[in-house]
């Protein structure tokens, strides 16, 4: 449940970042650090049943994995970047 | 379009947001009101349960919570049986209360590692404790991970394990899978060890639960075992009922600042489950050398400081291991993985143990194995009402403090309990009410 709010917070800022670019969201890119409490298949799995039928369903996610557990953000999940599609014109 | 595109580069850190916040009104006279809001899904489960086939319930419940799946799936099995009145015996029964070990490490382990013992020794989080105590962090990282190998090979996977189904198991490990997991296993027992000896070095604060008037400890009991998935509800005030009895002596209370339901016991009040409690009242079915351990630390029972609930769990962690080499050592697969089951119209009730507490699940199904009614009560909300009683008591010689330093306590003091909401390293919204109508 911990993770269906994380992913929650994640899109929603997603979201917030979308609306202020042009084009459409294709892919996202996430850090997972070592020492977080989700797994990589187990976070993408929470992701896809989130994003299914939004405007961000089959949006492609790719996830870092760093196993430095001494990294100061072992425990975290960061949101790197975010990939758009450029619209004609810009 | 392809190749056309554009990256926006962000480094945001995602969060676990308003699972917790804390509320605390007080004046020159004292503190007068503590309330905890707790983020609590079962609520939203029951509802979701509602409709589906009885055999989906495993692996639904199992999503309820990332830390504890295996706990969900046990009562909710546990129940269904009890429905539909069978019950798994042998290697089958043996191989559950193995796959409950594996969780118990899991979660302990990240409980006692990740977060309480970063706070004890006041570190922000583990990655900092780990610059000084880069042995500890190590350790508890491989005992963990036996404990993962552990839910991988009988749950399915490691997190949200789907293997597990009403009657059994889908698929049973072979022998020589089990056998062969037991060195990494042995390693760890010695790990875990250690960490029993380190957790009781631990600073404790020196707060007690009144002798005369602690806390009812509420755990299961089994004749010969030390309590996992089956058992009576017993109390150390002499409670002593079946899961099917549960709702006769327990209510819940919706209170408006929480969406968790405060448990309470009929005409006597709040009540502590988790390992303290177990191990209160358990701690004569510990394994060998879990309860030597105890007897040469002076770990007695009843324990009634509840910041030695790491020293507990810890000692949890260690008979889980002694429990699973047990259990693999005579392990012979079973014939069927898994006992014949038909729905019928009926109602079951199980309460096991989750590593946080007595979590109790009751089914409602008809004919068809569709299930009408589901109700879960997990181990937070039973002891959401202690852990206000116990902040109510705690923070009067400590509201002089600075509010940073406040909030570090407060969480240390409500990550005794082990809540759901204590994943995220700083999790405590802290809202500070002085009388006067002025909030910070
Ligand atoms: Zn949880």
């Amino acid at each position: 449940m911990h993770e269906m709010n994380l992913i929650k917070n994640l899109i929603d800022k997603i979201h917030e970042l979308a609306s202020d670019e042009p084009g459409k969201p294709i892919g996202v890119r996430l850090r997972l650090g070592a020492l977080a409490h989700i797994s990589a298949k187990h976070l993408r799995e929470h992701f896809d049943r989130e994003v299914l039928g939004t405007s961000l369903e089959g949006i492609k996610l790719e996830i870092d994995e760093l196993k430095d557990i001494n990294h100061r953000e072992a425990q975290d999940v960061i949101l790197e970047s975010l990939k758009f599609e450029e619209t004609d014109g810009h | 379009m392809a190749g056309h595109s554009k990256t926006i580069k962000v480094d945001y850190l995602a969060r676990v947001e308003g699972e917790g916040a804390l509320h605390i009104d007080y004046d020159d006279s004292g503190v007068q009101k503590v309330q905890l809001k707790i983020f609590e899904p079962p609520r939203f489960f029951e509802a979701l349960l509602r409709g589906r086939d009885y055999l989906e319930a495993p692996d639904i419940t199992a999503r309820i919570c990332g830390i504890c799946p295996v706990a969900y799936q046990m009562s909710a099995v546990h129940g269904m049986e009890d429905a539909l009145g069978i019950k798994p015996s042998g290697a089958l029964r043996e191989l559950r209360r193995l796959l409950y070990c594996g969780e118990w490490i899991e979660s302990h382990m990240l409980h006692i590692s990740m977060l309480h013992a970063p706070d004890f020794l006041g570190y922000p989080n583990a990655v900092a404790m780990a610059k000084d105590h880069p042995e500890v962090v190590k350790n508890a990282l491989e005992i963990k991970k036996a404990g993962n190998a552990l839910v991988r090979l009988i749950g399915g996977r490691e997190v949200h394990p789907i293997n597990v189904r009403v009657g059994g198991f889908y698929k049973v490990p072979e022998n020589r899978e089990l056998t062969a997991l037991a060195e990494q296993l042995e390693t760890a027992r010695d790990l875990a060890e250690q960490l029993v000896i380190w957790s009781s070095t631990l600073p404790f604060p020196n707060y007690e639960w009144r002798r005369d008037n602690h806390y009812e400890f509420v755990a299961l009991k089994h004749p010969t075992e030390y309590p996992m998935n089956e058992g009576r509800i017993t109390s150390s005030k002499g409670l002593d009922i079946t899961a099917r009895d549960y709702e006769n002596y327990f209510e819940e209370e919706h209170l408006a600042h929480s969406t968790a339901l405060h448990c309470t016991l009929k005409n006597r009040g709040a009540y502590l489950v988790g390992p303290i409690a177990r191990f209160n009242l358990n701690r004569d079915k510990l394994s060998p050398r879990a309860r030597q351990l105890a007897e040469s630390l002076k770990v007695a029972a009843p324990c009634l400081n509840p910041f030695q609930s790491i020293l507990v769990r810890s000692l949890e962690v260690l008979h889980a291991f002694e429990e699973a080499l047990r259990i693999i050592g005579k392990y012979q697969k079973p014939e069927e993985p898994h006992l014949a089951t038909k729905p019928k119209a009926a109602s079951g009730c199980a309460a096991t143990e989750a590593p946080r507490g007595l979590l109790y699940h009751r089914y409602d199904i008809d004919k068809n194995g569709k299930i009408t009614v589901a109700k879960i009560v997990a181990p937070t909300s039973q002891n959401q009402k202690t852990i206000e009683d116990d902040l109510r008591l705690m923070l009067p010689s400590f509201m002089h403090f600075p509010e940073d330093k406040l909030r570090g306590l407060c969480e240390r003091a409500i990550r005794n309990y082990d809540p759901c909401i204590s994943c995220s390293t700083h999790f405590l919204q802290l809202h500070l009410n002085n009388g006067q109508g002025q909030s910070s």
